[in-house]
């Protein structure tokens, strides 16, 4: 047995063990990629570095072996460092999106790549949950929005975007027309009760999804009915009334309580509000004058002046969103921040404070190049941009839902959730743009029956070739070439479907990142 | 050419896991490339999985997977080759041959271009090798007419050397230099002069191969010995001077008299400049004796005297006397203390001391050990190796079976680099006459060791001189470096312990046992014990091989040794240590050269290339090839390596096409800092040396790149070319420019067109009235 101490504490391992296995027995985790118990070291990632006491180099934790008395650090700003680099070099050269470019640009980040996979099997119910994760007004946004995700979509740079606002409604109408509309699964009711000053998109949005949270809204008005400038600024032929009322409808049978016809400084007194609640929300649109915001909020040039990630104002339990902070003509803005508030207030309640949530991490693809065009178009239906028969009055048909949704390209990644890469670069902070590199071109291979193979996703630790080699597939893959042009291909430009005949999934299971994944 | 074999039969020769690497080769010498429906083949037949096969045929960069023209030319970019100019021939073969984008065959299919790490001709500077011809001191504007004369003497090509002659009869003997560098510069062709010419003469002497004299910018070599007299050594000798020199120092028999005409040295067309006249240089005197004299020869002993082939006189200069008296009188641990004594480092690069080596694996459990002399000399700028392997094979099976004695090996594999097709050559022959006398092998006798011996051929892979990718390389695999520890003598080939050694170190070991482990340490410094032997290339005016104490400085290697900078231009730095190592400049050049204080300043031993640079050479621009390289020789393992040295390597070309930014910089010193740290083994943890060496004592060249000004003149992307009003009119310039840049003027400055001009030079290199400048 060899005694060996990391970060402080001691730990005593068979000799011959490696210094991951002795974090392992001390409780100490470091972190891997490549590696695999029993499997051929790889010793390729190199997240796994420690410093051991005395070494000139730091060491690979999961190939390193343990000699008696060494002194190891792992949770040192060094070593983090190193870990950070590598996982920096890994992205920098990393040919993938983690999420699609269209969600991405969605000021609300949606998730339409999930969304529109829904639609292409008629699974409206999980459509529409999936878009009100994010937008709680789709119908309205169905119809209104300029779609800046599609101008990002990728198929734009290869043909015509995906239609994906018409899908987004079409998934919010199929909902609304349901005998009972779908309702999130919302946290119990904490007996918190915050005021939220305005009925306009941002007001709407935040009542929602402080409902999701268990808090219920009080929405106090001067208008008559909700939907704020909505209903005045936009042809009704263009957004109907009814949809408006639908919607409001929705949030008001979760429990939210409109107050309409009431005027804040008139009808009732900020201070007696801020008083009797637990927060308030400021959602009051534009303001015609700054000097008519309640005393005591400080302001900019634009409106309100507030934290950007939680909408918090200078005066506490007071926080303020859309038009109020910054005017736009996009509604999905004033939804997006909506959210963004009632997130906020919800965490300021249950802890204390609000720190908000961090924009999600994500490697970019970026520009499509032309000759990329075929590549990605193989992943989506060959056919032009589907226009609803009807005419934008109506929107899509079913059929035409289907037939436009299969053209999507699913630029997100399959692996996202359990991306060992995205994970480290989360964990330590990596930057996916630190080191900026001309890319390489885009490539999948769809060959196999169950699985995508994305060459421009792989981190070369190999761990697929063993699988191959183990499940006895003939020829399996191998690691060809050298140096930074090294790529895991089936020898002499085989098929992947008989080279992976057997291994397919097995290769997937062991693959840390995207790109090996399951095609459903 | 033999008869081609059936890849059947191929395959029942070189059989199993192992045998894929000489497997590959052979059919790559059948059919000029790897062919895919070979390959499955030969997987099958062979019992290699295809997935390994492929793993294989797609790391090692000497095996192509497309079909290649009948003649296959390879530029050479070492080093030394690099800051002579070596890419602007590649870029005149490439106009020549109408290549384009990544075609690497002309149309015709008559000669297939590749570029090569380094051919080891460094004096030769810039080399190109055409099939088995090698060609040196190359300019953009010789590229037609070398390619011409190739094609030319193709069909009449004289075939290889005699083996032995006869042995010397004692009226004086004529040896002539075959080393690569010899053999380059047309040593063969004087080799049949000298036996024509003696056989006219009837002269009795005898006509003799010999290795490596050292002097190898003054290729080819031609020493006279006559009883009675002192030697005399002539340089740059033509074939057709060959008599002259002769009839000076033999008589024809009956009295006839011999031609004497005054010898004419002509300007040859590869060298490009005059020949010396024809001079005997002694040795022992007159200019060229500073070369020698702070020389001392061990691991060279006997330089440019002795057959590198021929057993006997080998043992008659005191070979294998050392086996010998190991085999018979000392015990293995009685050979590993003289070795410890003696001080002796490894000289492979990283100076591990050898007799602790050795005694650990003498020391490691089991029966079944493994001796390896690494061979694999692939910095470029260095040719130490091939040298001492060409020169004296037997002194390295020597040191290998007194090693093999001293640490209990019963198998032993020689690893050489596939570019050094000469050292191949005289090693196995080598290896073949020492088991036939006893040496070495099953069947050795009881002055011999019975290590058996084999030689194993590389595949152009740099980084299989790291030791455990050089096993991994032999066992059949990708040469890929693996963590150490283990080390090899703990787990080398196949699990055993193994012990790696480089040639040159091999090679002292005999004189150490004769001489005893106190002489050696009598040489050199209190640290670095011995003597080192040095491939001095670049632009220095004797570059050559070289052996000297550790110790002497770099600037007495320089100025005394390689007699000072060629040309008349100013000495700026040494590059040492290769890849690994670093630029030490012109004024750290009094720096001992040991181990410790190059180590010191930032740069390392390595095996041994120094090459000397000159105000012409622009060090971003050296950064930037070293990192090129070592980014290409990468094994793709681990990231810093490999997504690492490529990002440096990136920011290095930005820089050296102008498009740098000052935090480029500090980006490449982070950069550098974590891959030290971070990377696998040493080919990463070394790779951003010459980058940190130039940084520090040449940051204002950097800063002047982000500036857009190259300080040298060396970038492209920074400099223009332009004629000033010295031009005589005389078009020259215009009819060379490769590109039609120069309008042809007679009579009138001419002027160049800068969209047009893709600054060769070779308008600069004609001008006979130095009216070209370059900013």
């Amino acid at each position: 047995m060899v005694r060996v101490t990391i970060d402080g504490r001691k730990v005593e391992v068979a000799e011959g063990a490696t210094i991951l296995e002795a974090a392992r027995a001390a409780g100490i985790e470091i972190p891997t990629m490549c590696y695999r118990p029993g499997w051929e070291a790889s010793t390729s990632c190199m997240v796994c570095l420690v410093r051991v006491k005395g070494q000139h180099s730091l060491q690979p934790a999961c190939a390193a072996p343990v000699r008696d008395g060494m002194e190891i650090e792992s949770e040192t700003p060094e070593v983090h460092g190193a870990r950070r680099t590598a996982v920096e070099l890994l992205l920098s050269d990393h040919v993938g999106d983690c999420r699609a470019p269209c969600q991405s640009t969605c000021p609300a980040g949606m998730d339409i790549p999930l969304m529109i996979r829904h639609l292409t099997r008629h699974e409206w119910r999980e459509a529409v949950a999936t878009v009100k994760r994010d937008i709680a007004l789709p119908g309205v946004l169905g119809r209104i929005c300029p779609a800046p995700c599609e101008k990002a979509c990728r198929r734009a740079a290869c043909d015509q975007a995906l239609s994906i606002c018409l899908l987004k409604r079409a998934a919010a109408d199929a909902d609304l027309a349901m005998p009972v509309p779908f309702r999130p699964a919302c946290r119990p009711d904490t007996g918190r009760r915050v005021a939220v000053i305005g009925g306009g998109p941002a007001g709407l949005a935040a009542a929602y999804h402080l409902l999701e949270e268990g808090i219920r809204p009080v929405v106090i008005d001067d208008r008559a009915q909700p939907g704020g400038r909505l209903r005045e600024r936009i042809d009704p032929a263009r957004l109907p009334g009814s949809v408006l009322d639908a919607e409001a409808a929705v949030i008001a049978g979760l429990g939210a309580e409109f107050r309409m016809n009431t005027r804040v400084g008139r009808d009732i007194a900020f201070a007696d509000l801020v008083a009797g609640h637990d927060a308030v929300v400021l959602a009051v649109g534009e303001w015609a004058a700054p000097e008519g915001f309640p005393a005591g909020l400080d302001v900019t040039g634009h409106g309100l002046a507030v934290n950007p990630r939680t909408g918090a104002t200078n005066l506490p339990r007071v926080f303020a969103c859309g038009d109020a902070v910054r005017k736009t003509e996009m509604a999905v803005i004033a939804v997006a921040a909506g959210k963004t508030v009632a997130r906020a207030v919800a965490e300021f309640l249950r802890t204390g404070s609000a720190h908000g949530a961090d924009r999600a991490f994500s490697v970019h693809i970026g520009r499509v190049r032309p000759e990329e065009r075929a590549v990605f178009l193989q992943e989506g239906a060959p056919r032009a941009r589907v226009e609803p028969a009807g005419g934008l009055a109506t929107g899509f048909a079913e059929d035409e839902v289907k037939a436009e949704a299969q053209r999507c390209l699913h630029c997100d990644c399959r692996r996202t959730a359990d991306c060992r890469l995205r994970e480290l670069a989360v964990r330590y902070g990596a930057k996916a743009s630190r080191y900026k590199s001309e890319r390489r071109a885009f490539e999948h291979d769809l060959g196999h029956p169950d699985i995508v193979y994305e060459p421009g996703k792989c981190i070369l630790c190999g761990l697929c070739v063993q699988a191959a080699e183990r499940a006895g597939d003939e020829p399996g893959l191998t690691l060809e070439g050298r140096s930074y042009d090294v790529r895991v291909r089936v020898p002499l430009a085989g098929d992947i479907a008989g080279a992976l005949a057997k291994s397919g999934k097995a290769c997937v299971a062991v693959c840390p990142t995207g790109a090996l994944a399951l095609k459903a | 050419m033999s008869e081609p074999e059936s890849v059947e039969a191929l395959t029942r020769r070189w059989h199993g896991l192992e045998a894929a690497l000489p497997l590959l080769q052979a059919i790559q010498r059948q059919y000029g490339y790897l062919p895919a429906d070979v390959l499955r083949e030969a997987s099958r037949g062979a019992g290699i999985p295809l997935a390994r096969l492929m793993g294989v045929a797609t790391f090692y960069p000497q095996f192509r997977h497309r079909p290649v023209g009948k003649h296959l030319i390879r530029v050479c970019d070492g080093t030394a080759c690099h800051v002579k100019g070596s890419e602007l021939v590649r870029d005149a073969l490439r106009r020549h041959l109408k290549l384009e984008g990544t075609a690497d065959t002309d149309a015709a299919g008559t000669f297939t271009l590749e570029t090569v790490a380094c051919l080891g001709c460094c004096t030769l500077a810039p080399v190109i090798q055409v099939d088995a011809m090698t060609y040196g001191h190359l300019t953009p504007g010789l590229v037609p007419s070398v390619l011409d004369e190739f094609l030319r003497g193709a069909a009449t090509r004289s075939a290889a050397l005699a083996a032995d002659g006869a042995r010397s009869t004692g009226s004086g003997e004529v040896r002539v230099g075959l080393g690569s560098c010899c053999m380059a510069k047309g040593s063969r062709e004087i080799f049949e002069a000298v036996s024509r010419t003696l056989a006219e003469l009837g002269a009795g002497a005898h006509v003799k191969r010999v290795g490596c004299v050292g002097m190898c910018s003054q290729a080819p070599l031609l020493e006279i010995e006559v009883p009675g007299s002192r030697p005399a050594l002539y340089a740059r000798v033509q074939a057709a001077d060959v008599p002259a020199i002769l009839g000076r120092h033999f008589r024809a028999r009956g009295g006839r008299a011999v031609r004497q005409t005054t010898t004419r040295w002509l300007t040859t067309l590869l060298a490009g400049r005059e020949h010396p006249q024809a001079e005997a240089i002694a040795r022992d005197g007159g200019e060229t004796a500073p070369f020698f004299e702070h020389q001392v020869h061990i691991a060279t002993a006997d330089s440019g005297v002795m057959d590198p082939t021929d057993a006997t006189e080998y043992a008659e200069r005191g070979g294998f006397v050392a086996l010998q008296s190991c085999v018979r009188d000392r015990t293995p641990e009685a050979v590993i203390r003289e070795i410890q004594h003696s001080g002796l480092r490894g000289r492979g690069g990283a100076g591990y001391p050898t007799g602790l080596k050795w005694a650990k694996v003498r020391q490691a459990p089991g029966t079944d050990k493994v001796i390896i002399c690494n061979g694999d000399e692939g910095d470029p700028g260095a040719f130490m190796d091939r040298m001492i392997m060409e020169s004296y094979p037997y002194r390295v099976i020597e040191g290998m079976a007194i090693a093999a004695h001293a640490v209990g090996a019963r198998e032993g594999v020689l690893y050489i680099r596939s570019e050094y097709p000469l050292a191949l050559d005289r090693m196995r022959e080598a290896l073949a006459r020492c088991e036939e006398r006893g040496w070495v092998g099953a069947g050795a006798g009881a002055a011999g060791c019975p290590v058996v011996l084999r030689v194993f051929e590389g595949a152009g892979a740099f980084v299989c001189g790291e030791e455990t990718a050089l096993l991994a390389s032999v066992e059949g695999r990708r040469g890929m470096p693996r963590l150490r520890p283990p080390y090899p003598g703990e787990r080398g080939l196949n699990g055993r312990p193994t012990l790696v050694n480089n040639v040159e170190t091999y090679a002292l070991v005999p004189w150490i046992v004769r001489h005893g482990g106190a002489a050696f340490a009598g040489l050199g410094t209190a640290e670095s014990k011995g003597t080192k032997v040095f491939a001095l290339a670049g632009k220095v005016e004797r570059g050559g091989l070289i052996e000297v104490p550790m110790g002497l400085t770099l600037r007495q290697i320089v100025e005394q040794v390689g007699g000072g900078i060629a040309g008349g231009r100013r000495f700026k730095a040494v590059q040492i240590g290769g890849p690994s190592g670093g630029c030490i400049p012109e004024r750290l050049a009094d720096t001992p050269v040991d181990y410790q204080s190059l180590a010191g300043l930032g740069a390392i031993m390595g095996s041994g290339g120094i090459v000397v640079l000159d105000d012409a050479d622009c060090m971003v621009e050296l950064a930037r090839y070293f990192l090129e390289f070592t980014q290409g020789q990468s094994c793709g393992r681990c990231t810093f390596c490999r997504i690492g040295t490529r990002r440096m390597l990136e920011v290095l070309e930005r820089l050296c096409a102008g498009h740098g930014k000052v935090e480029d910089l500090g980006e490449l010193e982070q950069l550098s800092h974590q891959i030290q740290v971070g990377s696998l083994c040493g080919l990463g943890k070394t790779a951003p040396n010459p980058v940190l060496t130039t940084l520090k004592y040449f940051r204002e060249e950097y800063e002047a790149h982000v500036a857009g000004r190259c300080p040298a003149g060396r970038c492209r992307g920074l400099i223009h070319y332009t004629i000033t009003d010295r031009c005589i009119g005389c078009t020259l310039c215009a009819q060379h420019c490769p590109v039609d840049a120069i309008p042809m003027t007679p009579y009138e400055r001419h002027a160049i067109l800068q969209d047009k001009c893709i600054r060769c030079g070779t308008c600069k290199t004609v001008c006979p009235a130095e009216a070209v400048s370059v900013e």
